[in-house]
């Protein structure tokens, strides 16, 4: 009799997967989207449905080629992104600029960096911001009521299964106000909220872009609801997404921060246990 | 087949003389295949010692292929630590002994004889009466391996002497046995064992377990804390995190599972050397999930026989389904035995093809799931991040030394990357303990 052999493919954990792998949280992100997505088409008409033809061909396009270079199976990563770029990018930009935005986001925010989950921005917001700074005088949309209530289930979706955190929101929720009433810029709840909703689930919430620790997102959040009243009153009409990039930014270091003082907090704790 | 199942709770009060703790919850598995809490009995025809158990153990072997053996009997010291004794889960013949890298243990089996069904060891009265002779006892009567330190998860040197003791009187693991049913035949010899463990340390002995009335009787050296949630709440790496920390240079503590703690006690009280273990036998594939009565080191095939449905094939794990391993024999640390699906669960299937997750390393994403995985007080994204890039510094910052394999399972289980945290765990700790 024999000793079980060392098989190092069947034999390595984990046994068990609990559903959790990229394509499934790219899935659910994609389910979320697509009532706002809906309301987009609905309300702004079919241009809506060609920026997102056009988005999602150039994002597939980079998956693939990088696929193809990196000798790996493609993936769909970048749907999500186009359908948030597909709610946000006013249907008058010219479809070549979508492309281009596309390209960049894509590009520079993933697949440099190994693909999704693997860098620190959200690629929707890196588009978005490149697409603001390249082409001056685009104004993106994403702030009616209509999309503002299209976005509630999908967020509710990705609360329940864990994929946004309700921190950001509270805080980037709190932050904004607080910031607001300080600047002594006239609140009316129900435009504002709406103006944020969107914004605040897919693109602050992105797992990927936002803090990683529970301290590092209540930081983030404020951080963000902060940002967003700063260039709002300088009169920036994309002041969510420049908010979110930055706060973004900012989020590897917030989480630094927490990590420091969790070390700090060990060490006191194992240093008092021993006496 | 498997759902999530969350719950939440925070820190609660004082509760009579023990404390308990509400550990702030992990996902666990469903309860499907969960084993009946009653113990039958299951002999084997093999048994073997596991150099997966030892890892780096180099035997200076007493015995020789073909040797016949009792229970009890020393079949090899370790060779960087002679007075640590292993020695025989069953009475039989030594049929291998296979050597891994370096002159390590891979496996050394025994068959039972047919002709020599008697089990019971060798009964030699020890002396128990000072900390040095309890000492020596479980170091030659083979009880030492029963230990195991924070940090790092090794068997404790010989003199070392620990901060405090832990005792794992609970187990959440899916599908595990429950210790009260585990302990209700030994009720006696596990009182007497935590009783001389005050003798190897001087400071505290913890006896973890289940809300409920008390395993054992609480004196000044002995605490009894007791621990509610699910799965992580029953391992010894978070009743440590919650009760005694360790980090660099801080000392060691020691963790050692109830059925062992009663082997000691019954190795005082009879001299002999106690083989048995019950183990959950259990899983989907389970027919019937039970709970059984066997050896230390036991064949799967013989514990595990006609185990699975017809045309569908099992897998057979030592350990649980979230921190076992693939094998032919029980671990020595594992408790349960799980039979589950022969394939993994298909990713790339359907729709998911175009979703897939790809080839080649998989991301990280942070969930709410990872977060409950650990007990709280870990940040477990940027420790999985240390682990994954085998950044050793970070990782102990992040309080790796606090853990070991088993602590880490959650954590593979829920990660979209897909990563045996366990072995990177492993990597790190090893790292940390040459350089300690």
């Amino acid at each position: 009799m024999r000793s079980q052999s060392a098989n190092p493919a069947a034999t390595r954990p984990p046994f068990v997967s609990l559903g959790w792998v990229p394509g499934n949280v790219t899935l659910l992100q994609v389910v979320a989207l697509i009532v706002p997505v809906l309301a987009a088409v609905a309300t702004r008409g079919p241009g809506v449905a060609a920026t997102l033809a056009m988005a999602l061909v150039a994002a597939l396009f980079w998956e693939a080629v990088f696929a193809l270079v990196r000798r790996r199976t493609g993936t769909a990563h970048g749907a999500t992104t186009a359908l948030i770029v597909a709610v946000m990018v006013p249907e008058t930009v010219p479809l070549w600029q979508v492309g281009l935005a596309m390209t960049m986001g894509v590009v520079l925010a993933e697949l440099v960096f190994g693909g999704r989950g693997f860098g620190f921005l959200s690629a929707a917001v890196t588009s978005l911001a490149l697409l603001v700074f390249s082409f001056p005088g685009v104004a993106l949309v994403g702030g009616s009521p209509w999309i503002a209530a299209a976005s509630l289930p999908g967020a509710a979706l990705l609360l329940g299964v864990g994929l946004i955190d309700w921190r950001v929101l509270l805080a980037a929720g709190v932050a904004f106000t607080l910031a607001a009433l300080a600047a002594g810029a006239a609140l009316a709840p129900l435009t504002t909220g709406s103006a944020l909703v969107f914004g605040l689930v897919f693109l602050a919430c992105d797992p990927v872009g936002a803090a990683s620790t529970r301290v590092g997102r209540w930081l983030y959040g404020g951080l963000t609801g902060g940002l967003i009243v700063a260039f709002g009153e300088a009169g920036s009409q994309n002041a969510v997404v420049f908010a979110v990039l930055l706060a973004s930014i900012f989020a590897p270091l917030l989480d630094q921060l927490v990590i420091l003082h969790n070390a700090r907090w060990r060490a006191r704790r194992a240093g008092q246990s021993h006496g | 087949m498997l759902r999530i199942v969350a719950g939440r709770a925070d820190t609660a009060g004082f509760k009579g003389i023990s404390v308990q703790y509400t550990l702030s919850s992990c996902a666990a598995l469903s309860d499907a295949g969960a084993p009946a809490q009653s113990v039958t009995d299951k002999p084997v025809t093999a048994a073997a010692l596991l150099g997966a158990d030892y890892p780096g153990l180099r035997p200076a072997l007493a015995v020789a292929v073909g040797d016949r053996v009792k229970v009890g009997q020393v079949l090899f010291n370790d060779r960087a630590q002679p007075r640590i004794a292993f020695v025989a889960p069953i009475s039989g013949q030594i049929t291998s002994i296979e050597h891994g890298p370096r002159r390590s243990l891979s496996a050394l089996v025994i068959h039972r004889d047919a002709d020599d069904p008697d089990i019971a060891g060798v009964g030699k009265p020890v002396d128990v009466s000072n900390p040095e002779s309890l000492r020596e006892a479980l170091l030659s009567r083979g009880l030492w391996p029963a230990f195991r330190t924070r940090p790092f998860g090794r068997i404790p040197a010989p003199d070392a002497v620990p901060r405090a003791i832990f005792v794992t009187a609970i187990d959440t693991e899916p599908q595990a046995p429950d210790p009260r049913v585990v302990l209700a035949s030994q009720d006696g010899v596990f009182r007497r064992g935590v009783a001389l463990l005050t003798l190897l340390t001087e400071g505290t002995v913890h006896v973890c377990q289940s809300p409920g009335p008390p395993l054992a009787e609480e004196t000044g050296r002995v605490r009894i804390t007791s621990f509610a949630g699910l799965h992580p709440a029953g391992l010894a790496g978070s009743h440590i995190h919650a009760l005694h920390p360790v980090g660099p240079g801080t000392g060691e503590v020691w963790s050692i599972d109830c059925q062992d703690v009663a082997a000691i006690g019954y190795l005082a009280m009879t001299g002999a050397y106690a083989p048995s273990r019950i183990v959950s036998l259990a899983g989907p594939h389970a027919r019937p999930p039970m709970l059984v009565r066997t050896a230390m080191g036991a064949s799967i095939r013989d514990l595990a026989a006609r185990m699975g449905d017809g045309g569908v094939p099992a897998r057979v794990l030592s350990g649980s389904v979230l921190s076992g391993r693939d094998a032919a024999w029980l671990g020595r640390y594992h408790r349960q035995v799980a039979v589950v699906d022969a394939v993994a669960q298909p990713e790339r299937r359907g729709w998911r093809v175009i979703f897939g997750s790809g080839q080649g390393p998989r991301p990280i994403i942070p969930t709410r799931a990872l977060e409950t995985a650990l007990p709280s007080g870990f940040l477990a994204v940027p420790l999985m991040r240390a682990l994954a890039v085998g950044d050793v510094e970070a990782a102990a910052r992040l309080g790796a030394l606090e853990l070991i394999d088993e602590d880490t399972a959650l954590l593979s289980a829920l990660c979209t990357s897909g990563s045996d945290y366990g072995a990177l765990l492993r990597r790190v700790l090893d790292t940390l303990a040459e350089d300690a």
